[in-house]
């Protein structure tokens, strides 16, 4: 009779894997006479017995757990306490974490309301007609292939990270701020070929890691 | 069979080079008319050395490669009649590690030549002439050695 309902139970919930740890601990406080839990660790493999033990265990955890907590009722009766009628400071607190939390929330808004809207300009002023639509196109143009390119001059090698499609005259003119060159004097060359300032990387078949020259003109 | 080996070779190089080259050398396989590329023969640049007679000038040098590549060198040629003591007058490059006689190691890369080949330039070894011309002013004749030296190196200005 036994062995058929916990033949039922058994693959809702295997209480073999929670139990034992559980149990040291409540039986010794309850100091209950209970099969100890090791005993049955061993006897596992023997799944009759093992199942019988477990019902009659699970019977013990609920009444062990009336007596031991009967500690926790404050906890219980505070609950209960506030339903009916909270004192005023904790009423005040709660109160406040409400107010802070809706706060926090409508913070999150107006930022997530700032972001879309700016989104919305910004895809707008990029494609005015197709609103809605232009969300979609927008991600593949945000993960435009990026690529790692060298500038090297006579002394030292420096990497820069642009995007395939991006005209060289953006990398020629941010390399000339930081070397404080003149952008005029510079030559820049890959494979010994000039690059017009009007190429991508895309444009030259260029790899990561390639590396572009720079020449100044000797005037 | 040996080919695949000298493509495959040549690819890595090519590879390496891409990544990490001295500055003002140029070393590439040609591109024929209908845009394939032909491994086997590099069009490269070697630039004259800062503080010699050389400087300023950008020589074209072209490294022709067989199948028989890395197990034997590339022949490296100046344009004809480049002035140099050990440029035949053909414009082929004689110098010890490119001869498979002697120098040469096919671990020696495209790098290791062209760098090789640009000290060459200013150090020229009386003791292997391979033109007369060159050979007789840088023995007899220094001054008219370096007028001529630099008179080359204007011929060949930067390419950008």
């Amino acid at each position: 009779m036994a062995d058929s309902t916990t033949d039922d139970l058994e693959p809702l919930f295997d209480y073999r894997r929670v139990q034992p740890l559980n149990f040291v601990c409540i039986e010794d406080d309850g100091s209950d006479a209970s099969p100890v839990p090791s005993p049955k660790r061993r006897k596992i493999p023997d799944t009759d017995v093992v199942k019988v033990d477990e019902d009659v265990e699970v019977i013990k955890v609920v009444n062990v757990e009336e007596e031991d907590w009967l500690a926790p009722p404050p906890m219980v009766s505070t609950d209960a306490f506030s339903k009916i009628g909270e004192d005023s400071t904790i009423k005040e607190l709660r109160l406040r974490k409400q107010e802070l939390l809706s706060f926090a929330q409508s913070t999150k808004n107006m930022l997530l309301e700032v972001e879309e809207s700016v989104k919305r300009e910004l895809s707008g002023s990029l494609k005015a007609s197709l609103d809605a639509v232009a969300e979609q196109p927008k991600n593949p143009t945000s993960e435009r292939a990026k690529i790692v390119i060298s500038i090297q001059n006579e002394d030292e090698c420096k990497q820069f990270r642009v995007y395939m499609d991006d005209k060289f005259e953006r990398l020629f003119s941010m390399y000339a701020d930081k070397a404080k060159l003149d952008l005029q004097s510079l030559v820049f060359s890959f494979d010994g070929d000039k690059i017009s300032a009007a190429a991508t990387p895309a444009s030259l078949g260029m790899e990561d890691d390639d590396i572009i020259e720079v020449h100044v003109k000797k005037r | 069979m040996s080919g695949g080996i000298a493509r495959g070779r040549l690819a890595e190089e090519r590879k390496a080079w891409r990544k990490n080259h001295p500055h003002g050398f140029v070393a590439k396989p040609e591109t024929l008319p209908d845009g394939t590329v032909n491994l086997m023969v590099w069009h490269c640049t070697i630039p004259g050395k800062a503080g010699t007679d050389w400087e300023g000038g950008y020589f074209p040098l072209t490294l022709h490669f067989s199948e028989d590549y890395p197990s034997k060198p590339p022949k490296c040629k100046f344009p004809q009649g480049f002035f140099h003591p050990n440029v035949y007058p053909s414009g082929t490059v004689c110098l010890s590690i490119l001869n498979e006689d002697s120098g040469w190691r096919p671990a020696i890369t495209v790098k290791q030549i062209l760098v090789g080949i640009q000290d060459l330039l200013d150090a020229p070894n009386p003791a292997d002439p391979a033109q007369t011309e060159g050979y007789h002013l840088f023995i007899q004749d220094a001054n008219e050695y370096k007028r001529r030296v630099r008179q080359q190196a204007k011929q060949y200005p930067p390419l950008v």
